[in-house]
């Protein structure tokens, strides 16, 4: 489990984060949801030590040290590999760099994205960046997985291809933690969302518990939460 | 079906509803082998851990059963079948007569749509196959 207790972060006089805590399970998908500048992806940061925080992060009830990080993996919204590199060459620094890849379970995934080994990063749609990036960091032998926004800005098919992967046998029991502003098409994948505003936890709850508790999705419960 | 999922109401009661509207029109028979939950997430795009509720739901009402090391399979109690396509159009009627009722219409009149409606449907329903 990852468990986010207390964080707080701030900017100059800006609180970016403000007493952040919730926990996101292995075996569950996580969404950190909340319009945009309000802490999702500061959050997966400080997760992943790239930002100072006040706070304790704990992973499996650790805290963040050399061995946890070996147990996550971020993948940006951005590509992460140098364009001039082709997806085979790029899977083969994976594999040099991370003792943790899964040359088995990237391949499926290659497969499963009809992605090509000698096409070249530079060459990519938006949509098919993001499944090569998704590819990287689940061909990673890890019990977490971060992702920053994996559905913004691409083509709905792109989009449907990465929730298959959430439904899929490649997601294994792991647990992941995504970021998102928008939330309708994939609110029946998800199970747990956390919503996020002005560097503060709104609300944490599971989708089937709400629906079936107050019959309400993820949509009404916003609309709450934002008005209140 | 994907889409047709509703956003208000539990995933997994939707889901057990969908395997009951398969077994009372045949579709699923007694007996038979059920997906796992990983090729049920995956087919109907919902999330494992939905699947794996609807599937305990489902054991529950002993609507299938599993033995250890082996697929889940429907149940073959005839009782237990038999008593699925009642609950279906219990439910669908006591919704369609709450729809119904602030409408206030008499019930031969109310019949009688219902009667024409479902007989001409169905009428267009098959020639269009």
């Amino acid at each position: 489990m990852i468990e986010v207790k207390q964080i707080s972060k701030k900017f100059g006089r800006k609180k970016i984060l403000d007493g952040v805590s919730f926990t996101a399970n292995k075996g569950e998908i996580t969404c950190l949801i909340g319009i945009n500048g309000v802490g999702k992806t500061t959050t997966l940061k400080a997760i992943m030590g790239l930002t100072p925080y006040s706070g304790d992060i704990l992973i499996d009830n650790e805290k963040l040290t050399k061995h946890t990080y070996e147990k996550i993996t971020f993948i940006p919204d951005a590509a992460i590999m140098l364009p001039q590199m082709t997806i085979k060459q790029a899977m083969e620094f994976m594999n040099d760099f991370y003792t943790v890849w899964n040359q088995d379970r990237a391949d499926q995934m290659l497969e499963f994205f009809k992605l090509k080994l000698e096409t070249r990063i530079s060459e990519l749609s938006k949509g098919n960046v993001a499944k090569v990036n998704l590819l990287m960091g689940l061909a990673l032998d890890v019990d977490y997985i971060l992702m920053d926004e994996p559905f913004s800005g691409i083509d709905m098919f792109s989009r449907e291809q990465i929730a298959d992967v959430f439904t899929s046998h490649l997601i294994e029991d792991r647990g992941v933690l995504i970021t998102t502003h928008e939330i309708s098409d994939i609110e029946h994948l998800i199970d747990k969302v956390v919503i996020l505003d002005n560097g503060k936890v709104l609300k944490e709850f599971h989708t089937e518990d709400m629906r079936e508790n107050e019959g309400k999705n993820v949509i009404d419960v916003m609309r709450e939460v934002y008005r209140a | 079906m994907n889409s047709n999922f509703n956003t208000r109401e539990p995933v997994y009661v939707q889901v057990i509803r969908y395997f009951k509207e398969q077994i009372a029109i045949g579709e699923i028979v007694a007996g038979e082998e059920i997906p796992s939950r990983r090729e049920l997430a995956a087919t109907l795009n919902i999330n494992p851990n939905t699947a794996q509720k609807a599937y305990k739901e489902m054991e529950e009402q002993g609507l299938i059963h599993t033995e250890r090391n082996f697929p889940s399979k429907i149940t073959s109690d005839e009782r237990i079948l038999k008593s699925i396509r009642k609950e279906l159009i219990f439910a669908a009627v006591e919704s369609f007569v709450e729809t119904i009722r602030p409408i206030n219409v008499p019930i031969d009149e109310l019949l009688q749509v219902v009667k024409e409606k479902y007989v001409n449907e169905g009428q267009e329903e098959e020639t269009n196959d």
